[in-house]
């Protein structure tokens, strides 16, 4: 039974392999375009500053703006209106800045690792987008799309871990125009190395994801046989270390979190919710 | 200076002439279709320039200019894949779900697996083209995925059950194969 679980799996492997080469081979190859592609080069880089300097001049304006709205005696209807029914600030909104959450702390091998939440709010308008997207670059974010108008409307959020000296690694994240709302056992992770040099193949240590706000308990399941289960309530610290827990995210009202980490020596095989 | 800026771009110019037909294949795979392939292509050589100076002297530029198409690929195409990907029709409306009647897509083992793995989501395609096609490890796929083995593993036998699943292709791969 298995020898032929085995032939059929290399058999699938040999044949879409095949297919895959044949397939790729409709494509036009063509000469390629080495003086575009450094030109387009040159232009990015160019580009990266003007997105710079761009930031800086939309932040001047916005102060110049609020200054003007809040200086009293104006006369102007128009004004008074906009002072009456103020629409909340970008900044109010966390367009520029996420909301920040610390789902879980541990350490591993001596090095601290840190799992993260960053919820930046909906841009309005493609200026907003715009400097939104700048802002996710200086924090190292990279969201799911590729043209600023492509956010507007829309809540990112960005789950991520950092390890040691490493730089951040985005573990879950989308833009999304309204956030999932799981219910009952639904669960939504992603496994993934504390180390990556170090734990080798296969070796997904920690486990990140998201429940239902009515979910009370998870459990992860490692290869060795043990679990680990993560509670809502009070977070039990040990020499400051969190025990596992189901936490609420500033921002991210339509879910809780868990994050669940092996013990030394084993891997993550699955988590659901158990209450 | 200009001398090694020089050296530099010739080094460039050189790894992209000679990288160029294997990754316009890969990316036709990513994305299904001959100009976004070519968009993708440049647009990665593009961003790999910037980095050059970097990339040119380590030891595998291979793993980053496959990196920096992923993203590029999951950035463009994890929101809209299927509206980009699937052939539109001429009132300009996507075909979400490959039409099992269709003999064109029976008769071409081509068309139908490019459609099959259009109807895949961004990760499990990628997953697909980089295991299979490029014949990377777990390892590496997981690297220029940037996500972790058991991912890898677990988009690319999802990928690969649903092309199984598309009655045109599972005849082709329980024959061995086209022709």
């Amino acid at each position: 039974m298995s020898a032929d679980r085995e032939r059929n799996h290399d058999m699938t492997r040999t044949d879409i392999a095949f297919l895959l080469a044949d397939a790729a081979d409709e494509v036009e190859i063509g000469i390629a375009p080495v003086q575009a592609v450094m030109r387009g080069g040159r232009r990015r880089r160019a580009r990266r500053w003007a997105v710079a300097a761009a930031t800086t001049l939309v932040l001047a304006g916005s102060t110049g703006a609020l200054a003007v709205t809040g200086l009293p005696g104006d006369g102007h209807g128009d004004r008074r209106t906009n002072v009456a029914h103020p629409p909340s600030s970008p900044e109010a909104r966390h367009v520029y800045e996420p909301q920040t959450t610390e789902l879980s702390r541990g350490t591993h091998k001596g090095k601290p690792w840190y799992v993260d939440i960053q919820v930046w709010g909906a841009p309005r308008d493609e200026g907003e987008a715009n400097q939104q997207l700048a802002s996710m670059d200086e924090w190292g974010l990279h969201p799911a799309v590729d043209k600023p108008a492509q956010v507007v409307g829309k809540i990112s959020y960005f789950v991520t871990m950092k390890y040691g000296s490493d730089s951040p690694q985005q573990i879950l994240f989308d833009s999304v125009k309204k956030l999932d709302r799981p219910s009952g056992t639904d669960l939504e992770s992603a496994s993934l190395p504390l180390d990556k040099a170090g734990d080798g193949p296969a070796g997904d240590r920690l486990v990140v994801g998201s429940v239902a706000k009515t979910a009370r308990e998870v459990t992860c399941y490692w290869k060795n046989g043990t679990t680990s289960v993560a509670r809502t309530g009070p977070v039990i610290y040990n020499h400051n270390i969190p025990a596992p827990a189901i936490v609420p995210a500033e921002g991210y009202p339509a879910a809780n979190w868990f994050v669940c980490a092996a013990p030394e020596g084993t891997t993550y095989q699955t988590a659901e919710v158990t209450k | 200076m200009g001398d090694r800026k020089k050296a530099r771009d010739e080094e460039f110019q050189s790894f992209v002439v000679g990288r160029w037909p294997r990754l316009m294949r890969t990316a036709f795979l990513l994305t299904g279709e001959q100009h976004a392939a070519e968009d993708l292509v440049q647009s990665t050589l593009e961003q790999v320039y910037v980095a050059w100076r970097r990339v040119g002297s380590a030891d595998d530029p291979e793993a980053y200019v496959r990196r920096v198409m992923i993203n590029a690929h999951a950035r463009k195409h994890r929101r809209r894949l299927k509206e980009f990907l699937a052939p539109k029709d001429d009132s300009g409306l996507v075909r979400e779900v490959a039409d099992t009647g269709d003999r064109m897509s029976q008769a071409d083992d081509r068309s139908a697996l490019l459609k099959a793995l259009a109807q895949l989501p961004a990760r499990q395609r990628e997953a697909v083209v980089l295991r299979y096609w490029e014949d990377l490890t777990e390892t590496q796929t997981a690297e220029a995925m940037g996500c972790s083995v058991g991912t890898v593993k677990s988009n690319a036998a999802k990928g690969i059950a649903k092309l199984r699943a598309i009655p045109g292709l599972a005849e082709t791969v329980t024959q061995g194969g086209r022709k």
